[in-house]
């Protein structure tokens, strides 16, 4: 599977006197099972790539296609059942639902999807134990460090098997340990599990990890390493 | 999984979940007792209206109402009470002979309606015999006994044992009167009622007046929704030909509503006036619990936004939305009923005490305890009222929050 970006363009206030390219006519190829870091200063771009590529956000101009399924083509419904069922999204903030269980977290997306109860306990409960949270699962995220909160975001966005993770700074708000420990289990997630990372961020311990490294500044790709 | 949501995200914030239900309750509440309080009136101005006035039915000579003359009796009486006497509906009849008079005692003079009564029906048609203040009910012995009200009693200045003089026009047209002697006085809720009649054996009115028919048969019915039906009934059978005379009958048969036009004004404005203070309390509440979902919405739209991204329909955000006020609206209107049931309960076993209003509620011929009601109808309307509105309350917050998509929504700070 391939997300195959033709002149991609995000421009704000298109009509005012200064418009804003936050994204200016990229071209990008990646590929199935990539675990790819997307760099650069703050204001580049990287956080509306990565919601344009995970159809949250609106292109200006361009194509985003992922496996022959064209996002900018999609209505809004497509384009929550595709984001449901192919994206999964990890974000700075975790960005867990509070009155959920770690577990009634991890199980959600898969409940959207319509899964039988059990299957959906027994995913995240697996999940749970891969990214060490096994004696968390019944805490809400309150009662849980950033790291952890963090960890269930990851269990989270993989519950439903999608093909593509959307992290965006995913590390910002954790300490070196919890970065660590993070990083090591979207690494071996994305060995187990095939699923192609690519996330944005500005931690040289993050993209020193990473496969491939995409450097971005002023809305154009610099650098594909 | 969405209820299980909607529910936890209503017990969020605890404290403006629990002020929003506090003020439902106390609305419910004050509302259910405003109701419980006007119907306790009407009920009791229609129970005092039905046992001392009205009857459920009354029967009179057409012309009667506009013009009660000494002359214009009941047709074939004695027809209609034989049919009243079969008929199931019926618990108890009496009937009476009415005079428009003058009583006179040494100290003042009034007008007054007479009352002929029958001894042994009457007590079963209204509660006089019980409502005897001082003295004693009235039966067959001594000549010309009479019954006045308390008030007719200050006002002339009698006791038991006093003499008074009627006076009124027979059916030759002259003036007749006799003296009588005041067996009892009584006091009946309505002090209007009071004012204006006294009650005297038939047979004496009869032979004073000379008149030898009923002016009023009263009909009480076992069961109050059945006297519609049986009005119908008994215009139908005595509006037509009569068995004997095949002459077509001169009566008027006339329930408690039509008999009391003014009553049934009053009940119909209360009606009114009880709607419009359940509208008024449900859309004061409506945008009570408008401000709070908008407070509790707005304040989650970042949430909202990860809810879309992950790949949650709008459609399943607006339901989510509608059953947390769903929710609130549920409990709120629940608990209100609930508390309300208890206090009306309560107030219905005790009664309310209205003593220093008295003199103005008897006046209208209402007892000074109240005791309010709430129909069972009443307690549904109310709740399915505060329930509804608070389901289209969550609608505006919701279409705000799906207006957005994901990454506007998730912009918002929290």
């Amino acid at each position: 599977m391939t997300i195959k970006i033709e002149q991609l363009c995000k421009t704000y206030n298109p009509e005012s006197e200064f418009p804003v390219h936050a994204v200016d006519h990229l071209d990008l190829n990646i590929e199935q099972g990539e675990f790819v870091a997307v760099i650069g200063p703050s204001g580049s771009g990287k956080t509306t790539l990565l919601n344009m590529l995970g159809g949250i956000d609106k292109v200006s101009s361009g194509t985003v296609n992922i496996d022959g399924n064209e996002l900018t083509l999609m209505n809004e419904k497509q384009l929550i059942e595709f984001r449901r069922d192919n994206i999964g999204f990890i974000f700075q903030d975790y960005s867990l639902l509070p009155v959920l269980t770690a577990l009634e977290n991890v199980e959600f997306v898969m409940k959207l999807q319509g899964h039988a109860e059990s299957k959906c306990k027994q995913r995240a409960q697996e999940l749970l134990k891969k990214v060490g949270l096994e004696q968390q699962q019944h805490k809400r995220p309150a009662q849980l460090s950033g790291g952890q909160q963090q960890r269930v975001a990851v269990a989270r966005a993989l519950a439903p098997r999608p093909r593509f993770i959307m992290a965006d700074e995913p590390t910002a708000n954790l300490d070196a340990k919890s970065t660590a420990e993070l990083l090591d289990i979207m690494e071996s997630l994305n060995k187990e599990e095939g699923t192609t990372f690519i996330f944005s961020t500005h931690d040289s311990r993050v993209f020193e990890r990473a496969k491939r490294v995409i450097v971005f500044e002023d809305g154009m790709l610099k650098e594909d390493k | 999984m969405l209820v299980k949501l909607a529910w936890r995200n209503v017990w969020r914030n605890k404290l403006r979940t629990s002020i929003m239900l506090g003020a439902m309750i106390f609305g419910a509440v004050g509302v259910m007792l405003m109701m419980g309080f006007m119907n306790g009136i009407i009920n009791n101005l229609v129970k005092n209206t039905i046992q001392w006035q009205t009857s459920h039915i009354q029967i009179h000579q057409k012309n009667y109402a506009l013009n009660p003359d000494i002359n214009l009796v009941i047709d074939n009486e004695a027809e209609i009470t034989k049919w009243l006497e079969q008929a199931p509906q019926v618990k108890a009849w009496t009937s009476r002979t009415l005079v428009n008079g003058m009583i006179a005692s040494a100290r003042s003079t009034r007008g007054i309606q007479v009352n002929g009564i029958d001894l042994e029906s009457e007590p079963k048609i209204t509660p006089i015999a019980e409502h005897i203040l001082e003295g004693e009910w009235l039966d067959d012995k001594g000549r010309n006994p009479i019954l006045v009200s308390q008030k007719t009693a200050d006002r002339l200045k009698l006791r038991v044992g006093s003499k008074i003089v009627l006076t009124f026009t027979d059916t030759t047209g002259d003036v007749t009167g006799a003296a009588f002697r005041v067996r009892g006085i009584f006091k009946t809720s309505s002090s209007t009622f009071d004012d204006a009649n006294v009650y005297v054996r038939k047979t004496d009115i009869q032979q004073l007046g000379q008149v030898y028919f009923d002016h009023e048969i009263a009909i009480l019915l076992h069961a109050e929704d059945q006297v519609s039906a049986f009005s119908d009934q008994l215009n139908k059978t005595f509006s037509a030909p009569s068995l004997n005379n095949h002459s077509k009958s001169n009566n008027i048969v006339q329930d408690w509503l039509q008999l009391q036009p003014l009553l049934s004004t009053m009940m119909s404005s209360m009606d009114a006036g009880n709607q419009i203070i359940l509208i008024i309390f449900v859309a004061a509440m409506g945008f009570g619990i408008i401000n709070i979902l908008l407070m509790s919405v707005f304040e989650r739209t970042r949430e909202f936004g990860v809810l879309m991204a992950v790949g949650m329909k709008k459609t399943n955000i607006r339901r989510l939305i509608i059953l947390e006020s769903g929710f609130i609206g549920g409990v709120g209107a629940g608990l209100g009923v609930f508390c309300s049931i208890f206090f009306i309960y309560v107030l219905n076993q005790t009664g309310i005490p209205l003593d220093t209003m008295a003199e103005g509620l008897n006046a209208f011929g209402v007892d000074s305890t109240l005791y309010p009601s709430v129909s069972l109808n009443d307690y549904v309307t109310v709740f399915t009222m505060v329930w509804l509105v608070s389901i289209f309350s969550g609608l505006y917050p919701a279409h705000q929050i799906i207006k957005k998509n994901p990454v506007e929504a998730m912009a918002e700070k929290q």
